[in-house]
């Protein structure tokens, strides 16, 4: 198991150093000079030297590389180009509650409906309980978010004006506050962001269901007099999650980017909002920190995912 | 009774009918029916199988309807309508009015008329004609990123697959490195990066030059650097399955090279495989290059394009829902048409299906 853990994790950090090597060497061919922008109508040519030594960025690349990485592993990601006394951590401080609160609301959404959903449909296999779930599922999973939101901001608009409602059309209220009108904007984007989810779970599911109810053990466990009840439950239940609960780590993963659109739409001021922004305004260290972040959350969630499956399966053996 | 093989189905069917032959056993027998069975080729059953697909056929009659109206939708649409008043220009024919990126700023906000057939937008342009604008847009990106994505997974996923070594161990680890980076990251921080200068780079390029449209290619090329190594990885897992196979051996046993046995074994059994995977790869594309737009970093004003006509309109959702509308309905159509088109050619291309 060790062993193991040791494996994952050193090609995990491999992983992560080609990202920020990826960032950092796209920064760094960058044809627009940050310092010269950074200091507008006030260029001199002295001053810009300065400045240049002063960021750091006349040194050679390798050394460059260097340091970057040496601030980044003391999670120091420098001072933001755009805003230009605050440091980049200070931004995202700002941004990572909010994506965090969307994200996980949105995840467990998606666990608590889309399995059961999925576990239904293959129980039900073939009735048009089944059709439907999986009809719903296949449109929402083949439409981007997006696309549903827009959707889903018309319907909020044309609710508003038939029954005279006065719901939020794309806000965020107080992070982690739930008083009626936070709840009533956070609502939408959370039901948005889980329903892309919610169809990946319920179609693995019901798949991963179909394969285990086909098994022997499930005939034998109807054939030596169990309930139907105890067979699905007992049996066939726990086997199915195995592929699941893999699949949970690798979504854990994405919580931090997978919000971008969501954010945009509903106009949500996270994480993603805040990279959006840093592209708009050619904030480059503020970019590569969010890069490395969502790698960060990739990278993390693929072990999580490795763990889990040892963990539920025990029949996979370490190497 | 007939000869071989034909004969023998007569005799195996015959015990129903055989009362009726042996009351007239003087009659001539009567001529056998022609064999109205055609030996079809795999490709013309799939192609039989598809025809009856009907949702098959629906996608792919809206896709080439929204072809057809991407490529010769604008020069007809230019040629309809009356002489109308303009704030700045005087009278002006449809040849300017149905334009992209003519502003008409009394019109503003229409819903759809004689003149303008889908309405205008929130500066005075007309709906229909950017969306034809912003259909050739989607359909251009997607045609250059599946061209290189096609041809470098492909070149890649056969060497690595086929011969094995670094090739394969440098792909295993690029493609880890890809799946860690998140791809529209990698587009943003790229876009971010050269985004600002694309337009004095590229301003000779045709469709890719013209204003509002210099990103786009840097857009494109980001899409396809992430995408390929995906499509490598598939390919290299069909051509490691195909490998296997006895006909590879047989090939081997007559003598085929290398060259001759990846040209005319290997890849002609992945190309339907390829078919597939570029139709269901398509529609992200799509998705990649709308989505972009609609954060503003791809196509922007005047140029046009199905996500900046969305971003443009979403803030008048409350009071102009129908302009956020036309946009997302058309590009759902499309991604949708191509999920259930890929789906059906999996199926129609499937040797192993049972009914045909």
């Amino acid at each position: 198991m060790l062993q193991f853990l040791v494996k994952r994790l050193v090609s995990g950090v491999f992983v992560l150093l080609g990202v920020s090597f990826i960032t950092f060497i796209i920064g760094y061919f960058t044809p627009v000079d940050p310092i010269r922008q950074l200091m507008g109508q006030h260029y001199t040519y002295v001053g810009w030297l300065q400045l240049r030594h002063a960021y750091g960025l006349d040194l050679p690349w390798y050394q460059q590389y260097y340091n970057f990485l040496f601030h980044c592993v003391k999670l120091d990601f420098g001072t933001s180009i755009h805003y230009q006394n605050r440091s980049v951590g200070d931004i995202l401080k700002d941004g990572v509650p909010i994506s965090t609160e969307l994200t996980s609301w949105g995840l467990l959404l998606t666990l608590l409906l889309g399995i059961p959903a999925g576990i239904l449909s293959a129980v039900k296999a073939n009735t048009w309980i089944d059709t439907t779930n999986m009809t719903v599922a296949l449109l929402l999973y083949a439409l981007p978010g997006f696309i549903i939101a827009v959707f889903a901001q018309v319907m909020i608009v044309w609710c508003n004006v038939q029954f005279g409602l006065n719901w939020p059309v794309a806000n965020w209220g107080t992070p982690w506050h739930y008083a009626l009108s936070d709840i009533q904007a956070k609502l939408v984007p959370v039901l948005i962001y889980g329903a892309a989810g919610y169809a990946y779970f319920a179609r693995l599911a019901r798949t991963s269901m179909l394969e285990v109810l086909d098994q022997d053990y499930v005939r034998s466990a109807r054939a030596k007099g169990l309930s139907e009840r105890a067979v699905i439950y007992k049996h066939a239940l726990r086997n199915a999650l195995v592929p699941l609960i893999t699949s949970i780590g690798l979504s854990v993963g994405l919580l931090i980017v997978g919000a971008l659109f969501i954010e945009r739409m509903f106009n949500i001021q996270g994480i993603a909002h805040i990279a959006i922004d840093a592209v708009s305004q050619g904030d480059f260290p503020v970019i590569q920190a969010t890069a490395l972040l969502a790698a960060f959350g990739i990278v993390t969630g693929n072990l999580l995912s490795d763990i889990l499956y040892t963990i539920v399966d025990p029949r996979i053996k370490l190497v | 009774m007939g000869t071989s093989g034909r004969g023998f189905e007569r005799v195996s069917r015959g015990s129903v009918t055989s009362t009726v032959v042996r009351k007239a056993p003087d009659e001539p027998e009567p001529p056998l029916p022609e064999d109205t069975r055609q030996h079809l080729s795999p490709l013309q059953i799939s192609l039989r199988y598809l025809w009856h697909d009907r949702r098959a056929l629906i996608c792919g009659g809206i896709l080439l309807f929204l072809v057809a109206l991407a490529l010769i939708g604008p020069p007809i649409y230019q040629h309809i309508g009356g002489i109308s008043p303009s704030d700045l220009s005087g009278s002006i024919g449809p040849g300017l009015y149905h334009q992209y990126y003519h502003e008409e700023l009394s019109r503003q906000d229409e819903l759809p008329s004689a003149q303008y057939w889908l309405g205008t937008d929130s500066v005075g342009r007309d709906i229909l004609a950017r969306l034809m604008q912003g259909l050739l847009i989607s359909l251009t990106v997607a045609v250059v990123v599946e061209i290189v994505d096609v041809g470098l997974g492909l070149l890649v996923g056969i060497l690595a697959g086929y011969y094995g070594g670094w090739i394969d161990q440098l792909l295993a680890r690029f493609t880890d490195l890809m799946f860690a980076f998140p791809s529209l990251l990698f587009v943003m921080l790229l876009v971010g990066v050269f985004g600002s200068s694309a337009a004095t780079f590229f301003n000779k390029v045709p469709l890719f030059g013209d204003p509002g449209n210099a990103r786009l290619l840097v857009v494109s090329v980001a899409l396809a650097f992430t995408s390929w190594p995906m499509m490598a990885r598939y390919v290299r897992g069909q051509t490691l399955q195909i490998k296997e196979q006895q006909f590879i051996e047989a090939a081997h046993a007559c003598g085929t090279g290398d060259l001759g046995m990846i040209v005319r074994h290997v890849i002609p059994h992945l190309l339907s495989i390829l078919l597939v995977a570029a139709a269901l790869d398509i529609s992200g594309t799509i998705i990649g290059e709308a989505g972009i737009s609609l954060l503003g970093f791809g196509v922007t004003d005047p140029g046009s394009s199905l996500g900046l006509m969305i971003a443009d309109a979403l803030d008048l959702t409350a009071t102009h829902p129908w302009e956020v509308l036309v946009p997302t309905v058309v590009l759902a159509a499309i991604v949708l048409s191509f999920s259930f088109l890929g789906d059906s050619l999996r199926d129609a291309l499937d040797p192993k299906r049972n009914n045909c």
